[in-house]
């Protein structure tokens, strides 16, 4: 969820200073009196809550860099004295919401200038987005937004997060892709869509996020084990897709973007309606489209036959705000279908080592638009409500209930010998899962103006029916978890300790032998976080945090039986397994300069019962051969790295940065490695920043090289093919903002990926036996705004 | 305002009907057949000029995984000798068993059954039966043995919807078997 908001910087002269933001929920106004050069400046104002206009008690009001940390008082006032002249970063915070900057300017020359006459000069209206986090602040958090997120458009939720240090993804081809955190992935990683947990067939590999990355003005990733206040699944990090707040009582405003790529020839439009409504004070709205079509990808060398995608999604909200009160409503549709590569179709091992031979697959195909079997089709229904109420006293208590409703049909390569059967074009595999979320966090008033914090509990119901090839089985749902979050701020430290339980409760039915079986399992676990923050300077600050997470085993690891077409093996689950529980210790280090900025960050997780296949000695003989066996087992599994970003402004116009993801991921218990960790990477890039040309702004061009290594850490023996080869790609950028007139604007860019058509494969797709990625792929994106 | 407290009531109300779901999973479990199933795969080796059939099978009842299979035979055959070689496909998971013989000759133009002895001596297959475009089937064919050994016989059924051309590189396997083949 997020929250923006307008505020207006105007300076008032004669030794008075008036500054108003409004933030997140928050009208923040600072007053700034600067009185003479030599340290007896000051900064005061009052924190405001945006629904009720009450003072907003016990918010932390700091200097960045000067040990003087204040809390609101009772009428929600603060002051910051002695200050010397000089430029500041000011920052409030409130437990709940991310921290919250804006950099104030003591200079003694403007002080001299206060002092000759008063007037009030409209500087310029700056737009600040804060946005509400739960995040423990003591875990790297990284975030795409603005200008980044707009270089990402088109693409899908995980190939726009790949940019960020620590987060790669597990592919499918080019055209399914999942994120993956510091190794981990898929029911490890858990994605927190507009405050609710997504919840779609996330267990298989080949099952992308069922997400519009459009409905979203920022995408941040939690790194580390975040299961206190996620709950379970958070064992590798969290993602957080937030829409914008809704534009309450603001006039009408809209956004249309298009892209398009040359790869693919694919076409994307994506439009956005929103505003308030005059005749009924509080309100707010707001509908959002997107529609996508591509066609067969092509790589360097050959067409890759029936890769096209399908794409259409919706979303529409509304909320209403009143003094304390407010209700959001959000509805969203995900609608896709994916052509899967026709030559991925795998009968048996022979087929499997026959292509891997020939280097390049035996179908070869021109470009097309339509998509023929296997494919997938997919669709997602999220409704959401999330009511709150801020009380006077400065306590708050939020609900949020959501619906989800996911169906998932996958259509075989092979229709039915049966001709009746196949006229009927069923699809070979249907998965209908559908969950209910409710979750209800209280945050409780500031105690002695040091120590906030919040408690909540959440609960899920879900149901999955499935029919088809059989797979997995239907199972019913039901989870509770309880949590409490205290945060202690005192002057430049931050510490904050959490704890939650969670209990399970799964019942499956599956048909064994013609007879109905149904089993019962019950998991329940605690978990909790501990962390701290230390603010150095303003500049250079360090956080550690040490956090636990659980996650039970899925259906797929109980009960799966049968050969996995896509990777020649035979997949066996195990009935017995126990969840698996994360520990996980994050710490980092930031320089925030005027040229020169830095991350760098070291975690270890160790997690206890990880669950994987393990080959099995015996190989399992079916009607199509002997395929490779592999059983779900545990280990204990560490994955430990190191994530670096880094940008230096060298000269005036030309920024270098440089990224790079470390991992080493071991299995403790068999003194091995584990099989599908993601190589490690550096990316660099070189931008020129063009100065201001009439009415083009912002205008850049970038050239960047990503260089993946080779995955030398793999277990001996245990793949049809070694790893791929290490490689590198270039890709070029340039990129402007056009004032059109004050109410519209027009942003366009091009990109050029794979620059030099390099064939090359990655470790962790799926199709690196067979096929390379994508080749060459040139972007131009333009998005229009009108209004706000 | 007590209008618009109404209104938000209204829609609570609304929102908590939206958000009810009762149903239990365990009622809707059917079992639910694999398509695709090939259960059963029988080579019949009728000597030529006799009436001895010599029928060699392979089978997995409940097909991949859960039991093993049950019968998985050894072929036996007499060196120097000609013989016609059927072959006899059924899914046994359903009741009654499905003849998926029947189905492949039905959609012949999708299907080609290949067969490798190792070493390639032990014996030669003609194939005996064409399809719509005068591609091999191989449901029906000659087999001569060569001279006494022991190697295996590797049995394909390679699934080529729009692409089968003749040759084993199209598609994919539907049956993969390496029968171990006794000549004596």
């Amino acid at each position: 969820m997020s929250f923006p908001g307008i505020s207006t910087v105007k300076t008032k002269c004669k030794l008075f200073n008036k500054l108003v933001y409004s933030f997140l929920l928050i009208l923040f106004s600072v007053s700034v009196f600067g009185q003479n050069s030599n340290c007896a400046c000051f900064v005061k104002g009052v924190v405001r809550d945006k629904h009720s206009s009450q003072p907003v008690i016990g918010a932390t009001v700091l200097i960045i860099g000067q040990n003087s940390g204040v809390f609101t008082d009772e009428k929600g006032r603060y002051e910051l004295r002695d200050l010397c002249p000089g430029t500041y970063t000011l920052e409030c915070r409130i437990v709940g919401y991310s921290a919250f900057r804006q950099t104030i300017d003591l200079t003694s020359g403007h002080i001299e200038d206060f002092s000759l006459q008063e007037q009030e000069i409209h500087l310029k209206d700056v737009e600040i987005t804060a946005h509400r986090s739960d995040t423990p602040a003591s875990q790297p958090l990284s975030t795409i937004s603005g200008n980044e997120l707009e270089n990402t458009r088109g693409k899908s939720l995980a190939e726009s997060l790949k940019g960020l240090p620590g987060v790669t993804s597990l592919q499918t081809g080019s055209s399914i892709s999942k994120p993956v955190i510091h190794g981990l992935h898929s029911n490890r990683v858990l994605i927190m869509n507009n405050g609710v947990r997504q919840e779609g067939q996330q267990w298989g590999s080949e099952h992308a996020p069922e997400i519009d990355p459009f409905i979203a003005t920022r995408l941040s990733v939690v790194k580390g084990a975040a299961g206190v206040r996620y709950g379970s699944d958070a064992i590798g990090g969290v993602i957080l897709v937030e829409p914008e707040e809704l534009p309450f009582d603001k006039p009408l405003s809209s956004e249309l973007n298009t892209v398009g790529f040359s790869n693919g020839r694919q076409g994307v439009l994506s439009g956005t309606v929103q505003g308030g409504i005059k005749t009924l004070k509080g309100f707010g709205w707001r509908a959002q489209g997107t529609i996508k079509k591509s066609g067969n990808i092509r790589t360097p060398d050959y067409y890759l036959d029936n890769t096209g995608t399908n794409e259409n999604n919706f979303s529409l909200a509304a909320g209403y705000r009143n003094k304390g009160f407010g209700i959001d409503l959000f509805y969203s549709r995900f609608d896709t279908k994916i052509g899967i590569f026709s030559g991925s179709h795998i009968g048996s091992v022979t087929d499997l080592l026959n292509v891997i031979k020939n280097g390049e697959p035996f179908i070869k195909s021109g470009f097309s638009y339509a998509i023929a079997r296997p494919n997938q089709n997919v669709t997602h229904d999220l409704i959401k409500a999330e009511t709150h109420y801020h009380f006077q006293n400065g306590n708050k208590i939020q609900w949020t209930a959501a619906r989800q409703i996911n169906n998932r049909n996958e259509y075989d390569l092979h229709r039915s010998r049966n001709d009746s059967i196949a006229a009927l074009n069923h699809p070979e595999l249907t998965f209908k899962l559908s969950t209910l979320t409710n979750d209800i966090v209280w945050d409780h008033k500031p105690i002695a103006g040091k120590l906030a914090g919040q408690v909540g509990v959440s609960t899920l119901y879900q149901y999955n029916l499935m029919s088809g090839r059989p797979l997995i089985p239907n199972f019913n749902q039901f989870n509770i978890g309880v949590f409490w979050m205290e945060r202690l701020v005192k002057n430049s430290w931050e510490l904050e300790a959490g704890v939650r339980y969670d209990y399970r409760k799964l019942k499956t039915y599956r048909i064994v032998s013609k007879e109905k079986l149904s089993d019962d399992f019950d998991f329940k676990n605690f978990s909790g976080t501990l962390g701290a923050t230390k603010n150095f300077s303003g500049r250079l600050s360090a956080r550690l945090n040490a956090g636990t997470a659980w996650r039970a085993p899925n259906v797929s690891e109980l009960f799966s039986d049968g050969v996995h077409h896509g990777a020649a093996a035979y997949e066996k689950g195990d009935a017995s397994l126990q969840p698996e529980m994360a520990v996980n210790t994050i710490g980092s280090v930031k320089y925030a300069g005027e040229r020169l900025t830095f991350e760098v960050g070291g975690y270890y997780n160790f997690i206890s019962d990880y669950i994987y296949l393990k080959p099995q000695p015996e190989p399992i003989l079916t009607i199509r051969g002997a395929f490779p066996y592999f059983k779900y087992t545990q280990t204990d599994a560490t994955f430990k790295g190191v994530d670096v970003s880094a940008s230096w402004k060298f000269v005036k116009t030309t920024t270098f940065s440089s990224k790079l993801s470390y991992l080493q991921a071991y299995d403790r218990r068999n003194d091995n490695y584990l099989v599908m960790i993601p190589a490690n990477r550096i990316d660099n890039q070189l931008k020129y920043d063009l100065p201001d040309f009439g009415n083009w702004h912002q205008t850049y061009i970038s050239a960047g090289n990503l260089f993946v290594a080779r995955q030398k850490r793999v277990p001996a023996e245990s793949d049809f093919a070694p790893p791929p080869k290490a490689y590198s790609i270039w890709t070029i950028q340039a990129g402007s903002s056009i004032q059109l007139s004050n109410k519209h604007q027009l942003e366009t860019g091009i990109t050029v990926q794979n620059l030099f058509n390099t064939a090359y494969r990655d470790y962790l797709n799926r199709f690196r036996y067979y096929a390379d990625e994508m080749g060459r792929n040139i972007s131009i994106r333009f998005k229009y705004s009108f209004g706000a | 305002m007590k209008m618009n407290q109404k209104r938000t009531l209204a829609l609570l109300l609304f929102t908590a009907l939206t958000f009810t779901q009762c149903k239990d999973a365990g009622e809707n479990v059917e079992p639910d057949d694999e398509n695709e199933l090939i259960t059963t795969i029988t080579l019949k080796f009728a000597e030529k000029g006799t009436t001895t059939v010599n029928t060699f099978s392979y089978k997995d009842t409940d097909g991949d995984g859960g039991n093993a299979p049950v019968q998985f035979d050894t072929i036996l055959l007499k060196p120097n000798t000609a013989y016609t070689l059927t072959v006899e496909m059924k899914d046994e998971s359903k009741t009654p068993a499905e003849d998926v013989t029947e189905e492949i000759q039905e959609k012949a133009e999708e299907h080609l059954l290949i067969y490798t002895p190792a070493p390639a001596t032990l014996l030669t297959y003609t194939y005996g039966d064409k399809d719509a475009n005068n591609f091999n089937i191989g449901l029906k064919g000659e087999a001569l043995t060569g001279a006494a050994g022991t190697g295996k016989l590797k049995v394909q059924l390679r699934h080529q919807p729009g692409t089968k051309n003749g040759s084993a590189v199209p598609g994919s396997d539907d049956v993969n078997l390496d029968f171990t083949l006794t000549v004596k």
